[in-house]
């Protein structure tokens, strides 16, 4: 009867449960044990599905080497589906064969068996007491991280070694510097950011085991430390000004040749020859240290150097535009300089003989047809520059070469006597007034009260004074004219005749091999310091 | 390191001799993981066989828990590790040949490579030399009065494990014999170099452990 009464209860169970849909308790499985100090630990399970019933769950364990089972001793203090094994139920390096079993009503289900060695699953708490503080090693801060190990660890006594972790960062961050601190409760951080709050956590880890949880967030204010900063600045901005100035005072120093690297100066113009203006409108001065020095250009105090190195320019001025504007200017001017006659002669000064328009050129090739009266002889070519006393004008100096000239030469330039009334016209003339040379000649004596004798040099035309012409530019005046007129003598050196040989140079002449710089001879001294000219 | 006292070296403090003592058995420990095939998991799957499961020194009783540990006194635990140490000379050196022998066959199923059995002979080497150093220090101690003057075995204790490999056998080698031998190595290298630790953390006063 009582075994009916059995049978109906179950099959009433069975039925009513596969009514409902009840059955037996899924299968749990373990998910994880935990020591914290290598001492205790704790096994945690997930369980199945519990079949619509009240499931119960046992733990069951049996130890390495040993036919005991045991179940668990504490299910509480680990929480729900947890056992805990305290210390005396704990053996370490000791096989652990832990299993879970869940029961209900309908059947038990046991999980898995796994197998813990408590040596490996040490996972300790953090670290505590995580204090935080600002050191200065010779004036430069830094930060000192001192920290405890979890209470529950004994290392004190080596049962449990630790290493340790720690990272930082500013607030505004988000990426940790993570610094490894070994076995040591102390680090030091070097590479500190001035300013801001700083956050630090630290971990630890076991030999052989997990790493725990981060310690709370402990916080420090760097202060600023700008003044480090700014003295390194202070430094470099000292170091680029000395530099600056160093290169200015190269620059300084080598200036003049960086200007001529950069700024080469222009040549000015160097005109040879006797500027007529400058007797118009120059001071006493210029006209003497003109006269002095014909050949060279007057020379401004602004000159230097430089200009020696300039080429002269040759400039040369048709004559009619000349004459023209001289004799436009000469009615008026009072000066008693060099003056060109307009129309009948010209400042040839420094042409050549066969160039002039108005000389006569017996012997270069031209007709005779200007002979005057005054008979002028062959061996005579001496030219006369026919000094108007009244007039202001001087003739035209010419020049010819006298027969001193080398033979060689093809051609033979004479001397040629010409008249200031003469009005010379030189079609024939070997070269085209257009082209003038620039030529020079010499005063050698004075014939008459007003008749100065010239000396002519001849110019590059083919005319090549003499090579005993060397030196000497520098005339003598010999008196003044009447009329703010100038008469120049030409000593002659001893041995020449006739005076034609000229050793002297005029002042106005200037020849290839006629030098100017060199001192002048006894006897001949410069014209600005003869005599004083009349202020003009 | 010259601890006799040689001619013009200075001898080495019982610091330095631990020093060198736990990085001898720190390296130990490195090499005997390395041999473990199986990563570290904590939770193997269980095998029937582990329960019957022994290591070959399970008859060298080894405190298991701190209680125990700290009740022994430094002579106790010196002893416990030089037995630990010798214990491992043979069965590793066993282990070298038979692994060789299979390298010499030219087995395509040996799982240990050359790499493998040359760090078998390593792991003899400095074990060897672990317990060589630990006797040094144990003499050291003596000298300074730290240890009492028991007798610490120096004959390592070959009679018990005369055919210790054979231990690890059951009914011919496999794979797994081996796999429980690297097991129990990396086992016992663990538990020397505990002992060392608290060793040397009670003994020398000012370390900061």
């Amino acid at each position: 009867m009582r075994n009916v009464l059995e049978l109906t209860w179950l099959l009433l169970l069975v039925v009513t449960s596969h009514a409902k849909g009840l059955s037996p308790p899924g299968k749990p499985t373990l998910t994880s044990c935990r020591s914290p100090e290598k001492e205790t630990f704790t096994c945690w399970w997930q369980p199945g599905s519990d079949g619509g019933l009240p499931t119960t769950y046992a733990l069951y364990y049996g130890k390495e080497s040993s036919d005991f089972v045991y179940e668990c001793p504490d299910y509480f203090t680990g929480g729900e589906n947890s056992c805990f094994f305290n210390k005396n139920n704990t053996s370490i390096w000791v096989n652990y064969n832990i299993t879970v079993v869940a029961t209900n009503r309908l059947g038990s289900n046991f999980s898995d068996p796994v197998d813990v060695d408590v040596v490996y699953i040490v996972q300790p708490n953090p670290p505590e007491n995580v204090s935080l503080s600002i050191m200065e090693d010779k004036g430069w801060p830094f930060l000192r991280v001192t920290w405890a190990p979890p209470r529950k660890a004994d290392t004190r006594s080596g049962w449990i070694t630790l290493i340790y972790e720690l990272r930082i960062r500013s607030e505004g961050e988000n990426e940790w510097e993570t610094h490894v601190a070994g076995q040591q409760k102390l680090f030091n951080i070097f590479s500190l950011r001035s300013g801001g709050l700083n956050l630090v956590q630290v971990r630890c880890k076991p030999d052989h085991g997990f790493w725990s949880e981060w310690s709370s967030t402990s916080q420090i204010r760097f202060p600023d430390y700008f003044h480090r900063e700014k003295s390194a600045w202070i430094v470099i901005t000292a170091v680029c000004a000395l530099i600056f100035l160093i290169i200015t005072w190269l620059l300084h120093m080598n200036s003049r040749s960086l200007k001529h690297c950069l700024l080469p100066p222009v040549p000015g113009p160097k005109i040879k020859g006797f500027d007529q203006q400058l007797l118009k409108k120059g001071k006493s001065e210029d006209i003497f240290s003109a006269l002095a020095m014909s050949e060279f250009p007057p020379m401004s105090s602004s000159s230097n150097r430089d200009d020696l190195l300039v080429e002269y320019l040759e400039v040369h001025i048709p004559e009619e535009l000349e004459a023209m504007l001289e004799a436009s200017k000469d009615l008026d001017s009072a000066d008693g300089g060099f003056k060109s006659e307009s129309s009948t002669s010209d400042s040839d000064s420094g042409r050549g003989s066969c160039d002039s328009r108005t000389l006569l050129m017996e012997k270069c090739g031209r007709p005779k047809e200007h002979e005057d009266s005054t008979g002028e002889a062959e061996p005579e070519d001496w030219e006369v520059a026919r000094v108007d006393a009244g007039g202001r004008t001087w003739p035209s100096v010419f020049t010819g070469p006298s027969h001193l000239l080398r033979p060689s030469e093809g051609q033979v330039c004479k001397q040629i006597k010409a008249r200031s009334d003469v009005n010379i016209s030189a079609p024939g003339h070997k070269q085209s007034p257009a082209r003038w040379s620039v030529e020079y000649v010499g005063v050698q004596t004075v014939v008459e009260d007003d008749v100065v004798l010239l000396q002519p040099w001849s110019g590059r035309d083919g005319c090549p004074p003499p090579p005993t012409f060397h030196e000497r530019d520098y005339s003598q005046v010999k008196r003044v004219g009447s009329d703010d007129t100038l008469l120049l003598l030409q000593k002659l050196p001893a041995g020449t005749a006739d005076g034609r040989e000229g050793r002297s140079c005029d002042t106005s002449q200037k020849s290839a091999t006629c030098m100017h710089s060199t001192a002048p001879m006894s006897g001949y001294i410069d014209t600005a310091a003869v005599f004083p000219m009349a202020t003009y | 390191m010259c601890a006799y006292g040689q001619a013009g070296c200075p001898l080495p403090t019982l610091a330095d001799l631990f020093e060198r003592v736990m990085q001898q058995s720190s390296r130990m420990h490195g090499i005997s993981s390395d041999l473990q095939s199986q990563p570290d998991h904590y939770l193997f799957p269980s095998r029937n066989m582990l329960r019957k499961w022994k290591c070959h020194t399970h008859n060298i009783l080894t405190p298991g828990d701190k209680q125990n540990a700290k009740s022994l006194d430094r002579e106790q635990l010196t002893e416990v590790i030089v037995r630990l140490l010798g214990a491992w000379g043979d069965p590793l050196s066993q282990l070298h040949q038979s692994m060789r022998q299979d390298q010499n066959r030219n087995k395509n199923r040996e799982r240990f490579s050359h790499f493998s059995s040359n760090k078998v002979l390593e792991m003899s080497d400095v074990m060897q030399e672990l317990r060589d150093g630990v006797l040094k220090m144990a003499e050291k101690m003596k000298l300074q009065g730290v240890l009492s003057n028991a007798v610490v075995p120096v004959q390592p204790e070959r009679a018990l494990h005369s055919s210790t490999f054979a231990f690890y056998k059951r009914g011919g080698l496999r794979s797994l014999d081996r796999n429980d031998l690297l097991y129990c190595l990396r086992r016992d290298s663990d538990k020397v170099k505990n002992y060392l630790r608290i060793l040397q953390c009670t003994t020398l006063p000012g370390l900061d452990c």
